[in-house]
């Protein structure tokens, strides 16, 4: 039977609000307020989990997001479930179901507890030194240590979800609603700044909300009362934003943070359709104002591990906020006065305190006073050296320490104990800040890492600077804003504090035990069971550097990111080498602060938003007739149009026969265009291209070459005259974009001089391109007023006409080697034009084709595919084009690299045409090409493009071969995994090399 | 006679927010940089080029943008008729601009799709998926952006409180606006 040990009511706990949750199957009840650690301990519950390594039993062990023991699996076995869920963070809600995780068959009785008793031979370094040998073996090792590797279970089906991204610019940005954030948002916004405060909590106030002691007073008003009301007032100001679960998990450079808002966890899973549960705010502020808090340090000695042992903080919050006593029998543990506040609060709400034992002799303080006054024990002086109770904490053993505080003198003595608190001081939370870039320094005398030098716009204020106290914070805050934000007053200025707070703390990093450390386990990774004898074994081992030590214990390596312990492991590693703490450094603060769900990061990039399309204006007429589609660059393109169940093969071989014998019709709207205008234009394409622009006759079209400054192939198309300077140039599909840029680049940087501009109308314009012996009676009868006559409207011109009253343009060009015309016009007039063509062509057979018979067509004709044929190491002399070199232009880009003695040599790779011996053998798209295949065998280039064309009745190919211009007629290999294939070295043109279909 | 297909084809309502595609309208790109070229866009059309960036101008039938140092997109204040692509505008910045070296005059009317947004919610809608910083653009009637939605290029025209016009690529414009519903289902 489970006790309840709710005590006397919290206001931010609604007890008419009830609240059934099941843990480990068996269901126990809750308030609304509550999160999982608050209903659970409530119940009496403190084991929740096994350690990663040892399955040692572990408890609940803080009241925040720095839990490293209490990690739970929600919902196992749907599609919400989720690993690593902190019972500390997550809300209750009506039907929450969480489980145990790293236990098996229960967290009660966990077969791989055995590891516990295993302990000694498993010292860090285990796996590394374990699984050298025989090196063969590892793979067979590798299976079962990643069986056992990770936490928890990822969810195997679709998140049922919905995550979305948000960008927020803001002047101020306040992280922490602590006390001195609230008073850095309130007196940010009322000067006129547009503020946002965040905070991972549900609730605003920090740790200052649940300070009801007479101890601390501000204006004569208990501490919490006064925070109170400025929460009220800050609620009113206009320019204010607040976000409450709301957790900062990166500060990037510049001000840019990543936030994540949580809006539905929790909620009961019925109220969550259609809504966002997570937000990703992507914050850019003017001002960023810290006040992220401090994490209380733990202490390490002997088996600090044992459920029941916490943080004396979060036993002070489980009582203030959420009136739970996390034991009957109550003992603290403390180096300084933190855990006098946490007696106080327990007293004041009747909760039994056995014995404080503190590490400092000689102390004094209001506080102390009042815990002495009402009868408690303190053993002062003294040092837990070790605890008993394997599933819950049940006595502790204490010991006296030498004044050194090396060693443990006298007699030990035993307390009973149902909880220990244990606190060893505070660390400020600066892990955004140095995520930021942000230099910390090492403050001596009471042994914190402070922020010391900022790299953006951004302050520190409060426990996060070091100001642990509540006159500290109240009297340096006021200041700083003041300074940070340029005002010349704030509301604070002259607060009356009252704070019995001794600052006095006795810091040992690892506690001295009667015991030789081989024989204790004082852990100071909780998580991923790294013990003080563990890093002293790495630094034996000759380990010295704080990142080596890290990765060779695991130390910090868990999803708590050693919040707790990683201050301890640097103190014992300073302490052992002999170095001094502030000159080792941190360890690397990396983003996220806390673990964030792959939703947040995916947003709503998921499924039909995961990437952007493209669409031509004719494209619902594909879909309408069946077309398959591919992806080029962010296109849809129709890739063929499969007829009666047919595949792509058959579709391609039919669609390529009919461009060939009748007639056939291709979308290629996708291809890039760029008007160019300007008295200099004929210079500036004579720049741009290799060869010459000037003679260009008006209303006649051009290929040209386009080269990097490398002078290797950058782009392709044909080029129009439009007019005296005027000119349209086309670029390839997936070229388009880069080719303005880089045009745009060069008259805005290099030829300024130049008057020539340029503008996309890619998206202006449908191209609708006919081929094919009967392309000519097609488009004459859609454009039956256009004189379409070889003499007046030879291959390579064009003609500015009009369709009804729509204007348009028909170019006489040809990627198929077909006499062919490519109409373009207005976008939205493009789908009732390739409708018009299918109608007049029908007695022609007019056969839609996609992009593969496209490819197979200039496969035939020879013409190259720009990043197909090519990739950036072809020159146009390798592609046997030197035709399209100008030899007689001063410049073009390019052409320097031309002439380099690697560019003009022999023995480069060249393009040629690839015949097999056996017409009906089709060779594969990048298939390696040999000479001879007796090894070492040397690879003279590779099958670029490769079809079986039905219109030569055989296979074709293109490729890349070593000096293989100048082994035309030649046999080479193509050794393929089960056979060798015989190639012929044969002219890349196979059809029509005359051009005599062309000018048809 | 061609038909005339644009590619959004239903008006959207949601609370706080009004989507709907403008068509056809006229747009033009026109590019320049000599002191004449801006004078005479200055006389032809009635209207004087905004040379202050992200800023517009506006005549009883045109609306200026600017894009850049030399690059503004003029776009019609009314519809035109599909059954024609024969622009006014156009004949007569080709004749006192681009025919006489003075500058270019491009036709991008289907270039870009023209959607129009209207309600208080339009900057929310914005801010799920453009980083640009809106808090002075939305106050300011007239003020012009090209920025990024989605992950595709928005130029954005400030038309009046609570009415933007958005430009955007014709290939991308039914991606985008998909994208826009879905997002505006949950402002």
């Amino acid at each position: 039977m489970t006790k309840n040990l709710r005590v006397k009511t919290s206001k931010y706990i609604d007890e008419t609000y009830k609240i059934s949750f099941k843990f480990n199957g068996t269901t126990y009840y809750g308030y609304k307020g509550d999160t999982l650690a608050s209903a659970l301990l409530a119940n009496n519950i403190h084991l929740v989990g096994r350690s990663f390594k040892y399955h040692r039993p572990r408890g609940i062990m803080t009241a925040g997001s720095e839990e490293p023991n209490a990690i739970v699996q929600l919902h196992k076995n749907s599609s919400r479930t989720e690993p690593n869920v902190r019972a500390t963070e997550i809300e209750i809600y009506e039907g929450l179901e969480a489980s145990s995780q790293n236990c098996w068959p229960s967290v009660n009785f966990d077969i791989g507890g055995i590891n516990n008793f295993l302990s000694p031979i498993l010292p860090a370094g285990f796996y590394y030194k374990t699984f050298m040998w025989p090196a063969s073996f590892w793979e067979k090792y590798e299976y079962f240590i990643r069986k056992s590797a990770g936490l928890g279970k990822s969810p195997t089906e679709p998140d049922p979800d919905i995550y979305e991204h948000k960008y927020v610019h803001c002047d101020v940005l306040v992280i922490g609603a602590g006390i001195s954030g609230i008073i850095a948002a309130k007196t940010s916004a009322k000067s006129g700044f547009k503020t946002l405060l965040v905070d991972e909590k549900p609730y605003l106030g920090g740790s200052t909300i649940y300070q009801n002691s007479e101890h601390f007073k501000i204006n004569n008003q208990i501490s919490s009362s006064w925070l109170d009301k400025e929460i009220n007032e800050i609620k009113k100001i206009k320019n204010l934003e607040v976000k409450t679960r709301t957790s900062v998990s990166a500060f990037h450079g510049y001000n840019f943070l990543l936030a994540r808002e949580n809006l539905t966890d929790h909620l009961p899973l019925n109220q969550r359709n259609n809504k966002i549960r997570h937000r990703l705010l992507k914050i850019r502020s003017k001002k960023v104002i810290n006040a992220t808090g401090s994490l209380e340090r733990p202490l390490i000695f002997d088996n600090n591990d044992r459920p029941g042992i916490l943080l004396s903080s979060a036993i002070e919050k489980y009582a203030n906020l959420y009136g739970v006593a996390c034991g009957e029998k109550n003992v603290l543990f403390t180096n300084n006065d933190s855990a006098y506040e946490t007696v106080i609060s327990l007293n004041q709400k009747g909760i039994n305190v056995e014995a404080i034992i503190d590490n400092r002799e000689e102390i004094d303080s209001k506080l102390i006073k009042e815990a002495e006054n009402n009868n408690i024990k303190i053993y002062k002086g003294y040092t837990v050296v070790n605890t008993s109770g394997y599933k819950r904490v049940n006595q502790v053993s204490i010991m006296q320490l030498s004044k050194d505080g090396q060693k443990v003198i006298g007699t030990k003595k035993s307390i009973d104990c149902d909880c220990l608190g244990i606190s060893g001081g505070w660390t400020p939370a600066v892990h955004l800040f140095t995520q930021s870039g942000g230099k910390l320094k090492f403050r001596d005398e009471d042994q914190v890492f402070i922020p010391n030098i900022y790299p953006s716009d951004q302050i520190s204020i409060g426990s996060c600077n070091g100001e642990f106290t509540l006159d500290e914070i109240l009297t340096t805050t006021p200041k700083t804003l003041k300074e940070f934000l340029n005002l010349k007053k704030t509301d604070y200025e002259d607060l009356e504090i009252q704070s019995s707070f001794n600052k006095s703390k006795r810091n040992i990093w690892l506690l001295p035990s009667d015991k030789i450390i081989g024989k204790t386990k004082p852990f100071v990774d909780y998580q991923n069971d790294a013990t003080a004898k563990d890093i002293k074994l790495a630094l034996r081992e000759g380990f010295r550097s704080i990142e080596h030590v890290k990765r060779y214990t695991t130390t910090g390596m868990g999803t708590d990111q050693g919040k707790l312990g990683n201050m301890h492991a640097l103190g014992i590693i300073s302490e052992t080498a002999g170095t001094k703490m502030g000159e080792s450094g941190t360890t690397t603060f990396r983003p996220p602060y806390t673990p964030l769900t792959f939703g947040t990061i995916v947003g709503r990039n998921v499924g039909e938003y995961f990437d952007t399309f493209r669409k031509t204006p004719i494209h619902e007429w594909h879909v309408e007739n069946k077309a398959e589609f591919e992806n080029v660059g962010q296109w849809k393109r129709a890739w063929y149009y499969p007829k009666d169940g047919e595949n792509m093969h058959d579709a391609v071989q039919r669609e390529s026969k009919a461009a060939r014998d009748s007639a056939g019709i291709l979308d290629a709207s996708t291809l890039g265009k760029i008007d160019i205008q300007g008295t200099d234009a004929s210079e500036f394409l004579n720049r741009v291209y290799t060869n010459a622009w000037s003679k260009l006759a008006v209303g006649k079209c051009r290929y040209g070459l386009m080269l990097n400054e490398d002078g290797m192939v950058y782009d392709d198309g044909v080029t129009t005259r439009l007019g005296e300077n005027h000119y349209i140039m086309t670029t390839t599909t997936g070229g388009a974009a880069t080719v303005l840029g880089k045009l745009e680049d060069y008259l805005q940087t290099e030829w300024p001089e130049l008057d020539v501009y340029l503008t996309s109308v890619t998206d202006h314009y449908a191209t609708v391109s006919v081929c094919g012996p009967n392309s000519k009676k097609i488009v004459s009868q859609v454009i039956p007023d256009l004189d379409f006559s070889d003499g007046s409207f030879p291959h390579m011109s064009f003609k500015n006409t009009k369709i009804g009253k729509i204007k348009c343009r028909v170019m006489r060009i040809s990627f198929t080697g077909e006499h062919s015309y490519e109409i373009n016009i207005q976008a939205n007039y493009g789908k009732s034009v390739w409708e018009k063509c299918m109608e007049v062509g029908k007695e022609f057979n007019i056969t839609p084709y996609g992009t593969e018979t496209m490819h197979l067509l200039r496969a035939e004709k020879g013409f190259i595919i720009v990043g197909q044929d090519t990739d950036a190491t072809m020159t146009p002399i390798d592609l046997q084009m030197d035709w399209i070199v100008s030899k007689k232009k001063y410049d073009f880009i390019g052409k320097r690299s031309l002439y380099r003695s690697d560019t003009i040599k022999e023995d480069r790779k060249q393009l040629v045409g690839l015949l097999t011996e056996d017409p009906k053998e089709v060779l594969e798209e990048g298939a390696q090409i040999v000479a001879d295949i007796k090894s070492p065998i040397e690879m003279l280039g590779h099958v670029t493009s490769s079809y079986y064309s039905p219109n030569l009745k055989k296979s074709i190919a293109l490729g890349v071969v070593r000096g293989g211009k100048n082994m035309m007629g030649q046999k080479l290999i193509i050794p393929m995994e089960n056979k060798k294939i015989n190639v012929i070295v044969a002219d890349p043109v196979f059809l029509d090399k005359e051009n005599k279909r062309l000018n048809a | 006679m061609l038909d005339y297909t644009n590619v959004i084809t239903k008006e959207k309502s949601y609370s706080g927010l009004q989507m709907k595609e403008i068509k056809p309208v006229m747009k033009l790109i026109i590019r320049g940089k000599k002191r004449e070229f801006l004078s005479a866009i200055g006389k032809s059309l009635n209207l004087l080029l905004p040379t202050e960036p992200n800023t517009s101008s506006r005549s009883e039938k045109l609306s200026a943008l600017w894009l850049s140092p030399d690059e503004w997109i003029i776009y019609s204040n009314e519809i035109s008729n599909p059954d024609t692509n024969n622009y006014e505008t156009e004949n007569l910045l080709n004749k006192k601009i681009s025919n006489i070296g003075l500058g270019a005059v491009t036709d991008v009317s289907d270039q870009f799709v023209l959607i129009n947004m209207k309600g208080d919610k339009i900057f929310d809608l914005f801010e799920t998926g453009s980083p640009f910083n809106f808090n002075i653009f939305r106050d300011k009637k007239g003020a012009v952006t090209q920025t990024i939605l989605a992950r595709i290029d928005v130029i954005i025209h400030n038309q009046n409180q609570n009415e933007v016009n958005l430009f955007v690529r014709r290939s991308f414009s039914q991606h985008l606006f998909s994208w826009m519903n879905d997002s505006a289902s949950r402002l």
